[in-house]
């Protein structure tokens, strides 16, 4: 090892990591540093590699190639056990035969630390996650919630070098689970701990990582804070898995000014943010909530009808159809109409637009 | 069926019943002709003295009687013995058919109950191909290898009927085990793992517990069936006693029904007591 720079990469740093089933390749040449104390997310739909990645970082698989490093030592040869990791899984696993208290003290007897040294280690973690005097329990007598701030007790006092948390909130219901991500959040903060959380729930990457890394086919495609990565997307994947995305395709006009698209009517012309080389084919995302709308026919913008209302509560969701298109685009506004309605309704004629620096260029992956 | 039961069950639940409760009558009625009135008459039997009248002698001379007592402990010994190897040899068998054997499991699963598709007397005579004067094993030593000078008496033993007995009662420990196995969620161990637990530990603080229903009730089965088995002890037990050979030797030897029946009753309570056991652990794992 040498002496300069030897303690550089604290944190968790992958580098270069493969893993094939077989023919099929789960995680293709992934590069990942997750900072000392930082919380990254690895966001994708089912079968992106996600889990796996998580799953080789625990050492429950072994990758065909590259290394993982958690503070510039190098641990893809140890055992899990060794790892010195805390993990939460998405069903809690509990041991459903220990007490809560010796659930959450399972991991300090297995480092053989004393009774006594023990019992005040777990009560103090009780007070931790709110659940003091419940520690004579067993966990099938707890509710949901409480099961999971256990299960994070329980991989939390070990003092782990990395927090793995697998789908944490996956099992619980919608309201809990917000107050949930505060909770892990706030601790995992508090702690300064290492961590790298699964997901497949948006929401939930961005209310708790510092940066989220969107997964696909094996590759991490982006990675980023979680406002950077909602409004510049790079790619098509990530604008439309990260909350929904209305894509133009088509190429810029000779002047470079505007985004030259195909349309039943002849061709339209989109203001783009910036302008650009002329003649190249483009990709131009434009979120559903950057979208204006104005009722009635106006001298700018394109000419809709209204073909879909829904009320969801703080901001409405609307189908707007665009006959210059050929297409119909998504659009959200914040609730400023009347009480009780949406402000928009089928049917009603309107025009949309978008300030310029709204759209973001896209590649087509 | 008491009134009670008939106002207990609502209309609406007997509406689901698949079919008229009289329909069960045939079954009840061959129950009670060819098991309930012969049980009875057993435990009559078994109380009755020869000339006529009642009598508890027969019972106390097999709970103080020195060789019926060593009789009746020799049959749980066996049992208890045959159980513990069962154990010993099903649960790894158990573990690798749901943990590593992967598509086999099939395979395994057939080679584990192919020994119940023969006959108790074939399998039991296999065994004493294998094992007799010149059978098999002793013309391998012997003859071929040449290891021994003279062949060894291998049937005929407590350890050859132990054996025979492993070998058909296993696929039952194997089976229960593995039921339960399968059951226990594999993040569990996984978590274990994390939290610093090597594979041993995790074996014997996450696996092993979990799965002690398995070996319970696979015990249960195993011990049970080792306690009334007759052909192998007959034919390969070389003169080893128990319960079910004295009630055998009561009957065609010494022609002493009363006592066979006594015997049979203590054999009957053995077995009650072993299903209680088993209620028992069922209802825990219920709460």
């Amino acid at each position: 090892m040498t002496v300069v720079g030897a303690r550089l990469n604290k944190g968790l740093v992958l580098t270069g990591i493969h893993k094939s089933y077989g023919k099929v390749a789960a995680v293709k040449n992934l590069d990942l540093h997750v900072d000392d104390g930082e919380l990254v997310a690895l966001l994708g739909p089912s079968g992106c590699g996600k889990t796996t990645t998580l799953r080789m970082v625990a050492g429950f698989e072994t990758p065909d190639a590259g290394t993982i490093e958690i503070d510039g030592e190098e641990i893809s040869a140890l055992p899990p056990h060794k790892r010195r990791l805390g993990m939460v899984f998405q069903n809690y696993s509990l041991f459903p035969h220990r007490t809560v208290a010796e659930n959450i003290g399972f991991g300090l007897r297995m480092a053989g630390m004393a009774k006594s040294a023990r019992d005040a280690k777990i009560n103090e973690m009780l007070d931790l996650v709110q659940l003091q005097g419940r520690g004579d329990v067993y966990p099938s007598k707890l509710s949901g919630g409480q099961q999971q701030r256990v299960a994070l007790a329980r991989s939390l006092v070990v003092n782990p070098k990395v927090l793995l948390l697998d789908e944490p909130l996956g099992a619980l219901d919608k309201s809990l689970r917000e107050s949930m991500q505060f909770e892990i959040r706030g601790m995992q903060r508090r702690l300064g701990i290492t961590a790298l959380l699964v997901t497949h729930d948006q929401e939930e990457a961005m209310s708790m990582a510092d940066k989220v890394a969107v997964m696909n086919g094996g590759r991490i495609l982006q990675i980023g804070a979680p406002a950077d990565i909602y409004d510049r997307p790079k790619s098509r994947f990530v604008a439309e898995f990260l909350g929904a995305s209305n894509i133009y395709e088509g190429h810029v006009s000779d002047d470079g000014g505007s985004l030259v698209t195909p349309g039943p009517q002849g061709p339209v012309r989109l203001h783009l943010p910036e302008a650009q080389k002329a003649g190249q084919s483009l990709l131009l995302s434009v979120r559903p909530e950057r979208m204006v709308l104005t009722l009635g026919e106006a001298s700018a913008g394109l000419a809709a009808r209204v073909v879909g209302a829904v009320f969801r509560g703080n901001y409405a969701a609307y189908q707007v159809e665009v006959p210059a298109l050929g297409r119909e685009l998504f659009v959200y506004r914040q609730a400023d109409g009347p009480l009780g309605s949406t402000t928009y309704h089928l049917g009603q004629v309107v025009t949309l637009d978008w300030a310029a620096q709204d759209g973001v260029i896209v590649s087509a992956e | 069926m008491s009134d009670t039961s008939l106002q207990k069950t609502s209309p609406g639940r007997r509406m689901r019943l698949l079919a008229p409760p009289f329909l069960a009558l045939p079954a009840v009625l061959f129950l009670v002709v060819f098991f309930v009135m012969p049980l009875i008459d057993n435990g009559m039997r078994s109380v009755i003295s020869n000339d006529g009248g009642f009598t508890l002698s027969r019972y106390v001379s097999l709970l103080t009687d020195g060789f019926y007592l060593w009789i009746i402990a020799q049959t749980v010994l066996l049992s208890a013995g045959v159980t513990i190897i069962s154990i010993m040899i099903g649960y790894p068998v158990a573990y690798f058919l749901v943990r590593k054997a992967g598509r086999f499991s099939g395979l395994i699963i057939f080679l584990l109950i192919a020994p119940l598709l023969t006959s108790i007397i074939m399998r039991t005579f296999g065994w004493q191909v294998l094992f007799a004067r010149r059978g098999l094993v002793n013309n391998l030593l012997v003859d071929q290898l040449g290891i021994l000078s003279a062949p060894l008496r291998l049937t005929n033993s407590p350890e050859i009927a132990i054996a025979a007995l492993v070998h058909v009662l296993v696929p039952f420990m194997v089976l229960s085990i593995a039921t339960v196995l399968q059951g226990i969620d594999t993040r569990l161990e996984e978590s274990a793992k994390i939290l610093g637990a090597n594979r041993l530990r995790t074996f014997f603080e996450v696996t092993l517990p979990l799965s002690l229903d398995g070996i319970g009730t696979g015990a249960i089965l195993v011990f049970m069936i080792a306690n009334g088995s007759f052909v192998t002890l007959v034919l390969l037990g070389g003169g080893m006693q128990t319960l079910p050979l004295m009630i055998y030797q009561q009957f065609n030897t010494t022609r002493d029904f009363g006592m066979a029946s006594a015997m049979s009753m203590i054999l009957l309570v053995i077995a009650v007591s072993c299903l209680f056991l088993q209620l028992r652990l069922v209802r825990r794992k219920g709460t």
